[in-house]
């Protein structure tokens, strides 16, 4: 064999260079990524494989002043999406639409509400039930994205009771979010939105923990890398009386009305023991988020249940009113408790004839106010004249907020005649102030307002801001009772206050007010029946109890009930009878 | 083969070739530990290495001037082979490229690669120069043929290999450079067609190469996802057996197409140049062996053979680190696939067999 071969090596010497170039490259290339970027991409690789979980926190639960519960916390699981794990919206969201029986759009409109921040899981439905969670967990893997999340919810041991009271759940709004983020809220985040929930917000607010899991490419956790344990939120004792709700709220639905309200106050220190507007909602509803079918459902009922009518809405107070002409007319020395008045079932001033019931004849004082005569509070009203009346209606805090501890409180109307023109939009008239005298015209007032004028009137003279919280503990976890807050002392003279206490137990005993009278404890009550524009006559009643040594303050209101004695009357009975029990063993009322 | 040819056995491609085999097989450990049986990755690995050592030894020992006086029937068997693959393979990712063997399965294209560079350079070997058309022509059927076939698989991947394995070896043959780039040309005329030809996922994949951020949890995803792999490696690793990108599954093929992955992660900038060190020790001594060869077939023969690997290497990381688009190549020695390991130990015999024929041998 012969050794003429030569190599190629002019072309062999250029394969090889592309070689050497190509290694070139790829060592500058693998420099440029694990040299130069490394730190950047081992960040990536961090935020691939750690999930942070929020262990959202149980709010404080919410007791009656004898420790019975009525708002807690129930375990749920709530279904949520993590918008940069949802590979294939297209295929997985039909499917768990189709798991969780709602439409694609809604899915698809709460990931849209929540595109700012695509790290954060969007609650897609919260409280699902054990088969919807089976479901998703079998079939994780066709559902990239989807997670569970296992959250307190709100629980409203008594459902529509004390709705308005406690208040309802809401998810925080852009614009919450927005003043509240340095709170820690976030996006999705249930906040109070009314009653309690909202005034007690910061107590009944957890801390929500942490859970900081490793996961697979698949987003399933594999372990704990970090777990904060989240802190519930505090307690919340209500000056509320369970029994005395219940009754409240019983008494209501039994009165075959529409819509009213009944208010029981502590005359010695302003604690509201109950408070109840019909119609009500469940505010369980908000607990999970509300559809928007419900919502709207909710909202445009034309009697509204979301109002409170204790204290958001204001109505004309009838003879209840007459309270304040009796009140004024004794302070101002312009009767007495012997004082006589004709009265012949009208009342004429000038070209205008004012109406009674009936005609008495010739009465006294008492028995102007067991009977409710409107001709008597007629001529005090017309001889107070309107500017006295407004002042002690005033006085006697008619016509503006409370200042109880709830959200959306009016203020209602107490006219005069250098304001009504202002407030109403019409003139003084002469015949006004005689209007005025029996609550009717323009006045309004809440049956909060009533039940602290009633108060002040049980009480001896003293105004007591109404407040519905007990205690609540502080920062650190210690109880803090909440303080009895006096808005106004010594409004009556004793002489005064007899005079009412009497008049007031009359009309219980033997007047207006039978309808809520009881055997064993002395009530002092005054109905009303306030003429108004839109309908059949408001029914009032106001009462306290025991006459001498008052407990309890009682304001129930039917709206458009007709007669005060008639369907108000009985429902603060209902009340009454519950806080003082009869005495008899076979009379007392069974536990349901 | 005797005694005398033993000591020119090229020593260091031998032990590059088992510094990649054995610390290819550690890091197949560490990508498939995590899987539902951890250990049949290893424990193939572990038959293909010994199978195809012994085919390394077949192919050392046969005289490779034997091998390519059968040139011809061989082109009939790849042929037939690639045919066979259409015709009854089973699919696997979408691609047909398998052909069922009792329990086993093996992918003759991989095969295909290795015997077309053997056809090809006695093929070319017969001419002593390519100056004619009617010298070229056969020369582009004899390849085409089987490129089309892999084509059809269809396996992009694959037939860019063969076509650089072309590319390179009509070069050493002394191609003129004028129809080097019309061919070049045609290649790129061809182009569009190609395109055409495409599924719809090949065209997704290359289109993401450009731009991964195109379909970011789609057919980007695997690109994002090592190359976050290897650029958290950093410069020493997050340590064997600690890639989160690896044990948390983040890469698709972890233990197959993207295993480099698992090097760049867990030993860092410095892992990967200890194998490219490797596989430069092995490049060098194929470029050494096609030129001590002792005559045309030799190093055409080794020129195929480096180009397939080098093509291997640079295309296989380069689509890890985002140079190259995602195809399904493996990464020479390391990747799990046992058809591929056996092709390359088989071309590392034919480079040991040209280099210890390097000297006429006295008597």
């Amino acid at each position: 064999m012969r050794t003429d071969y030569l190599p190629p090596l002019r072309r062999l010497r250029i394969l090889n260079a592309i070689i050497v170039a190509l290694m070139g490259v790829l060592v500058g290339r693998l420099w440029q990524l694990q040299v130069l970027q490394g730190g950047q991409y081992l960040r990536l690789s961090e935020e691939n494989r750690i999930r942070d979980y929020t262990i959202t926190a149980p709010r404080g639960v919410i007791y009656d002043r004898k420790g019975r519960p009525l708002v807690s916390n129930r375990p749920s699981f709530t279904v949520a999406i993590l918008p940069l794990e949802l590979t294939r919206p297209e295929v997985v969201l039909p499917r768990l639409a189709a798991v969780l029986g709602m439409p694609v759009e809604e899915i698809r409109s709460r990931i849209e509400a929540a595109r700012k921040r695509p790290f954060e899981p969007v609650r897609i439905r919260r409280d699902v039930g054990a088969s919807v969670v089976a479901r998703i967990e079998e079939n994780r893997l066709d559902l990239p994205g989807v997670i569970i999340l296992a959250e307190p919810v709100r629980h409203y041991l008594y459902g529509e009771m004390g709705a308005h009271l406690f208040g309802y759940l809401g998810e925080i709004s852009e614009e919450e979010l927005s003043q509240r983020r340095d709170q820690g809220y976030r996006l999705g985040d249930l906040i109070g939105k009314a009653g309690v929930e909202r005034v007690y917000e910061s107590v009944l607010r957890g801390v929500d923990g942490r859970l900081r899991m490793e996961v697979d490419a698949l987003g399933r956790p594999l372990r704990v890398l970090q777990e904060i344990p989240a802190l519930p939120g505090r307690p919340v004792i209500l000056t509320v009386d369970l029994d005395l709700q219940k009754a409240a709220f019983e008494g209501l639905r039994a009165s075959g009305q529409r819509s009213g309200a009944v208010v029981a106050m502590d005359p010695r220190n302003g604690e509201i023991l109950a408070m109840e507007s019909l119609p009500s909602y469940d505010p369980n509803l908000f607990a999970i988020g509300i559809s928007a079918a419900q919502w709207r459902r909710l909202t445009s009922d034309p009697l509204r249940p979301m109002l409170s009518r204790a204290i958001g809405a204001a109505f004309e107070p009838g003879s209840v009113f007459k309270i304040v002409t009796a009140t004024a007319a004794l302070e101002e020395g312009i009767v007495s408790r012997t004082s006589t008045f004709y009265a012949p079932g009208f009342y004429r001033l000038g070209r205008w004839v004012f109406r009674d019931l009936r005609a008495w004849g010739t009465v006294n004082f008492i028995q102007g106010i067991q009977h409710s005569i409107n001709v008597v509070f007629y001529t005090l009203g017309f001889r107070l004249g309107g500017e006295t009346l407004a002042a002690y209606a005033r006085k006697m805090g008619l016509g503006e907020r409370t200042g109880v501890d709830l959200t959306g409180e009016v203020t209602g109307t107490i006219p005069s005649p250098s304001t009504k023109l202002q407030l109403v939009g019409e003139p003084w008239y002469p015949g006004d102030a005689v209007n005025m005298s029996i609550g009717q015209g323009a006045v309004t007032v809440t049956p909060l307002q009533v039940a602290r004028m009633m108060a002040a009137v049980a009480n001896g003279g003293t105004l007591l801001q109404p407040h519905v919280l007990l205690q609540a503990q502080d920062a650190d976890r210690q109880p803090r009772p909440a303080p009895v807050v006096v808005q106004a002392r010594g409004l009556y003279s004793p002489r005064t206050l007899a005079v009412l206490h009497e008049g007031l137990r009359a009309a219980v005993e033997r007047g207006t007010g039978q309808a809520s009278n009881l055997k064993h404890v002395a009530i002092a009550g005054k109905t009303g029946s306030a003429e108004n524009p839109r309908g059949k006559p408001h029914a009032w009643f106001a009462g306290f109890g025991p006459l001498g040594a008052p407990r309890l303050v009682v304001v129930a209101f039917i709206e458009h009930g007709f007669r005060g004695g008639l369907t108000a009357a009985p429902i603060a009975r209902r009340v009454l009878e519950a806080a003082f029990p009869t005495p008899e063993p076979e009379a007392q009322e069974t536990p349901r | 083969m005797n005694r005398r040819m033993l000591r020119y056995v090229d020593w260091a491609l031998v032990a590059a070739t088992l510094g990649l085999l054995v610390g290819g097989g550690v890091i197949l450990f560490s990508a498939t530990r995590t899987f539902p049986d951890p250990w049949v990755f290893v424990k193939a690995r572990v038959l293909h290495a010994a199978l195809g050592l012994g085919v390394l030894v077949v192919f050392t020992a046969v005289d490779y001037q034997a091998l390519g006086r059968l040139w011809r029937p061989l082109w009939v068997v790849t042929v037939a082979l690639l045919a066979t693959v259409d015709v009854i393979g089973r699919t696997a990712q979408g691609a047909q490229r398998w052909i069922p063997l009792g329990p086993l399965s093996f992918q003759p294209s991989e095969l295909a690669k290795l015997l077309l560079v053997i056809t090809l350079a006695k093929h070319l070997d017969g001419h002593r120069e390519l100056t004619t058309l009617r010298q070229l022509v056969p020369v582009l059927v004899h390849a085409a043929i089987p490129i089309l076939l892999i084509i059809q698989q269809p396996d992009m991947g694959t037939s860019m290999v063969v076509a650089a394995i072309l590319a390179a070896m009509l070069f050493a043959a002394g191609t003129p450079l004028r129809w080097m780039g019309g061919l070049t040309a045609a290649g790129l005329a061809a182009a569009p067609f190609l395109w055409g030809a495409l599924h719809d996922y090949q065209r997704r994949r290359l289109l993401v190469f450009l731009d991964p951020s195109l379909d970011p949890l789609g057919a980007g995803y695997a690109l994002i996802q090592s190359k976050i792999a290897v650029g958290s490696g950093q410069l020493f690793g997050k340590g064997f057996l600690q890639g989160t990108q690896n044990l948390l599954h983040f890469i698709p093929e972890q233990h197959t197409d993207f295993i480099f992955t698992v090097i760049g992660e867990e030993l860092g900038f410095a892992g990967a140049l200890v194998m490219l060190a490797l596989f430069a020790v092995w490049l060098w001594r194929a470029g050494a062996a096609a030129m001590q060869a002792k005559d045309r077939l030799g190093t055409l023969m080794a020129v195929g053979i480096l180009t397939m690997i080098a093509f291997h290497l640079f295309i296989n990381v380069g689509m890890t680190v985002g140079l190259a688009p995602v195809t399904g190549i493996p990464l020479p020695f390391i990747s799990h696939g046992g058809s591929a390991l056996l092709a390359m130990l088989a071309g590392t015999g034919l480079l040991l067999n040209i280099g210890m024929r390097r000297k006429k041998i006295l008597f």
